[in-house]
């Protein structure tokens, strides 16, 4: 025991940690370094260097650490590069280490669900912002315990760096146990440095897990371990919709007391007033077809006037094939500025694809699409458009998108799902961004849940801030995705409303592809009826929905109006 | 080392907090005395007088002054070359006092590259050292890697178990389906695997060898029953017997028909006559039998210097 001791606290050993450290952090920070390259190389889309990355990765994943060292600091002097014994060990370590932080940043590059990375596209943010802002903050949350362990790993395979004449711990022990015959004592001390060493980094890791747990607020972080805050959250999120009644009433006073001061004001009471109504009623929001107000008054008068009107976009002749299937078939449309179109048609008809085009996110074939009078997917020299050429197009021409799987980002607040793409892609400063997101909370009944995470907020509520979240930059147009495909029943209704009251109160050109048809009597000015890539029928809502022309249209209307029958009836 | 910081009020509370304290303060040091160390090299051994012909070798040699050249060396062997015990920033042992007295003679410091056996050539061929000093055998097959100048004859020593259990008697056929422990790149390797035939026509078993990386590991091998012998300089084994009297013992000592030598590289034949006439300066001053007492090893292990190269 006291040789252990003695050993324990010999400064020569001591020391040796200090090139132990050295080694390991060289190795993992060259590691790191070669990791990004190996990783951006096979997520390029560049075929040759993902080859060459993966044949990097086969060698240098299979072939022993020790032998790798030994050719560092042995071969490589015959070719004229002489490192230090320290330097051929970092570069040793850095290239095993590399393609296994590879494999760790891809994985959490690939965890990022694809459904944000749409939306971040469509919000006009380009491959830089969006791996800043979107990928990155989420990624690294997920790697963080693969880079513990690696971290771990490569401090004890520091120790192989002994061979080449590293003066590190291990080397150190070794040649004392040679020199005092004592080789267990110092085999023990030696051990237990190399427990503390990643006793630390295990600890590095626990904080950095803590730090970076986005269901802890900073101020909060140690505190949600005990039980009655815990309890408290989960009350929270249960009772979220009896709080949204209170807050919203008391957002709906105050803004009473402003709505002298405008109509804009006037407006925002009106809807947080409604939208409490619906959710205070549970009835109301279980029935989704149940919606406030009556499908739009003087019909024909409006589709008039409408048509007058320029046109917001206009697509001709557009072609699109997924390999050898057609998914638009020289598809033809015009909506005008102000219009609301509903997309219907049977699954596979083309009508995400339509939308997808629209927004740029899918690249078509042949024919044109205007949007603001703009043609979309040609630079003013006529060559085609990179990625980030794309992304300035969309934040640009001012398409807004709503998707079924709502997309938000889910490391981010509602607030910020809204304000950050405000600063990011518009260049719009915090202070405005903020003042612009929470206002737009507003508009969706969702104020009291700004700084709530995604995955906190129903379904419904998550919809909302999708679409607070693509009005924010004023779009032009907003298009809609089946927007309340993926929400249980009782939450169709809330979303829905929203979208009505877009319709009817901001008069936005909006394209909603739905299977919601009352809603798209009440809403839409126009239906168009697709199938097969084509528009089969088109026409002002309430006549084309009450009596279709073409039989594809009757027996599809006549199906989905079964259902719909069934679902209304409670 | 903690006691002096003990609060008397609380004194347990930090007596259990000081220590770790005060190790990270030291560990810290350490890590800021790493910059200095990287920079100033590795520990270096103690020195010696110079004899009288050194100065006319300096003048005929000048490269070399004040030069500072790296010794390979595999410190895991006692009396040769191991870290002092009791100031392990220093190796010593009798390889160091030689390959120092050489270096004061010709004008040169030595700073020292602790590498495995097996590494000791490898190392000098890359450059990565000037010189090995290190109870290396200068054998014909290594002279492919290396130039010697030999400086002693070879003696080895029969490391077993107290008792010797299994009655090895040398490098014969006594060894047949036993275990030895020896080092990787031993010379004593190919001879125990030479036995091969020797033991099958004698309707025997041949003899194992198990390969490690240093002496330790060798000892320890034949402490944890894992082998019966090593076979190794007879310095070597009796060091190994003064560290474990009451475990091992030299079963008796042979002679190898080879000698031991500087190994210089190949393509310095300049260097290679420097250390040479360095050598033959420090034998006929007496010098290196005042070593060879130093580390009590017999005064009969001294050689004139001969070259071994191969073509």
């Amino acid at each position: 025991m006291d040789l252990f001791l003695h050993y324990l606290s010999l400064p020569y050993l001591l020391s040796g940690i200090g090139f132990t450290m050295a080694v390991t952090a060289l190795g993992l920070g060259g590691g790191l370094l070669v990791g990004l390259v190996l990783a951006s190389m096979q997520l390029s889309k560049v075929g040759p260097l993902a080859v060459f990355a993966r044949g990097y990765t086969v060698i240098f994943r299979g072939t022993p650490l020790i032998l790798q060292l030994v050719f560092a600091y042995d071969a490589l002097p015959h070719i004229g590069l002489k490192l230090s014994a320290i330097g051929a060990a970092g570069l040793a370590l850095s290239l095993n280490e590399g393609p296994f932080i590879a494999e760790i940043l891809r994985a959490g590059v690939l965890g990022v669900e694809r459904g944000q990375l749409l939306a971040g596209q469509a919000l006009g943010m380009t491959p830089a912002v969006m791996m800043r802002r979107v990928i990155a903050p989420q990624a690294i949350r997920t790697i963080v315990p693969a880079l513990g362990n690696e971290s771990v790993s490569a401090l004890k395979n520091s120790s192989l760096a002994s061979v080449i004449a590293v003066d590190e711990l291990t080397l150190r022990s070794t040649q004392l146990a040679s020199s005092t015959f004592d080789f267990f004592s110092i085999f023990f001390a030696s051990g237990l440095m190399y427990l503390l060493l990643t006793g630390a980094i295990a600890l590095i890791q626990l904080i950095a897990e803590a730090a970076l747990d986005l269901d802890r607020p900073a101020g909060e972080r140690f505190a949600h371990l005990l039980p009655w805050r815990r309890a408290k959250q989960g009350e929270d999120e249960l009772a979220a919709p009896a709080r949204a009644e209170g807050a919203e009433g008391a957002e709906g006073v105050q803004a009473q007391t402003q709505a002298a001061q405008g109509a804009m004001v006037a407006h925002a009471t009106a809807k947080t007033g409604t939208s409490a109504a619906a959710e205070a009623d549970p009835l109301a929001s279980r029935a989704p077809l149940r919606l406030v107000g009556t499908p739009r008054p003087d019909r024909a008068k409006r589709y008039a006037e409408l048509a007058q009107r320029p046109a917001a976009v206009r697509v001709t002749g557009l072609h699109k094939r997924y390999g050898k299937q057609t998914v638009l078939d020289r598809f033809d449309m015009t909506v005008q500025t102000g219009e609301v179109i509903a997309l219907l048609g049977p699954s596979g008809s083309g009508k995400s694809t339509l939308l997808r085009c629209i927004n740029h996110l899918e690249q078509w074939d042949a024919g044109q699409i205007h949007v603001g009078g703009r043609r979309l997917g040609y630079r003013e020299d006529g060559r085609p458009m990179s990625q980030r050429d794309l992304a300035n197009e969309r934040a640009s021409v001012g398409v807004g998108m709503v998707f079924q799987q709502f997309n938000l980002f889910s490391h981010l607040s509602a607030r910020e799902n809204i304000a950050g793409p405000l600063r990011w892609v518009h260049g719009v400063n915090a202070i405005e961004a903020d003042r612009r997101a929470f206002e737009l909370l507003e508009r969706v009944g969702l104020a009291h849940r700004a700084d709530a995470l995604p995955r906190h907020l129903s379904g419904g509520q998550q919809q909302r801030v999708a679409i607070a979240r693509a009005l924010a930059p004023n779009p032009r147009v907003l298009l809609l995705d089946e927007p309340t495909s993926a929400l249980d029943p009782e939450l169709v209704g809330e979303v829905l409303e929203v979208i009505q009251r877009l319709a009817v109160e901001d008069g936005l050109t909006m394209i909603i592809s739905t299977h919601q048809l009352r809603f798209a009597d009440q809403v839409a000015d126009r239906v168009v009826f697709m199938s097969g890539g084509n528009v089969v029928e088109e026409g002002p809502a309430h006549e084309l929905l009450t009596h279709p022309q073409h039989p594809l249209t009757t027996r599809f209307l006549n199906v989905m109006g079964a259902d719909h029958r069934l679902e209304a009836a409670p | 080392m903690h006691t002096g910081v003990i609060d008397h009020r609380n004194g347990r509370r930090l007596a259990g907090r000081f220590p770790l304290a005060l190790r990270w303060r030291e560990l810290i040091a350490c890590v800021v005395c790493l910059l200095a160390v990287l920079a100033s090299g590795r520990a270096m051994a103690a020195g010696t007088t110079t004899p009288a012909e050194c100065k006319a070798l300096q003048a005929k040699y000048p490269q070399l002054k004040g030069k500072t050249l790296t010794n390979a060396i595999n410190p895991h062997t006692p009396g040769y070359e191991a870290l002092d015990p009791n100031d392990p920033s220093k190796y010593i042992g009798f390889d160091i006092d030689l390959g120092e007295a050489i270096g004061d003679c010709l004008g040169f410091k030595m700073a020292y590259k602790p590498v495995t056996f097996a590494a000791l050539l490898t190392t000098l061929q890359s450059g990565q050292a000037d010189i090995v000093i290190s109870d290396i055998y200068a054998t014909e097959e290594r002279a492919k890697a290396a130039d010697f100048i030999t400086y002693s004859k070879v003696f080895d020593g029969v490391l077993v178990a107290k008792g010797n259990p299994k009655k090895i008697t040398g490098i014969n056929t006594s060894m047949c389906g036993t275990t030895a422990a020896e080092n990787t790149g031993y010379v004593e390797v190919p001879l125990i695997n030479a036995l091969a035939p020797a033991c099958k026509s004698g309707g025997k078993s041949e003899a194992t060898v198990q390969l490690y990386d240093n002496n330790a590991n060798c000892i320890q091998a034949i402490l944890a029953g894992r082998a019966d012998t090593y076979i190794n300089d007879v310095n070597t084994v009796d060091q190994a017997v003064k560290a474990y009297p009451d475990k091992l013992e030299k079963a008796t000592a042979v002679t190898l028909p080879y000698s031991v030598g500087i190994g210089v590289p190949k393509d310095k034949p300049e260097f290679r006559a420097a250390v040479m006439a360095a050598l033959l300066a420090i034998q006929k001053s007496g010098m290196q039998n005042e070593m060879l007492k130093k580390w009590s090893l017999p005064a009969e292990n001294i050689e004139a210097p001969k070259l071994i190269v191969s073509n």
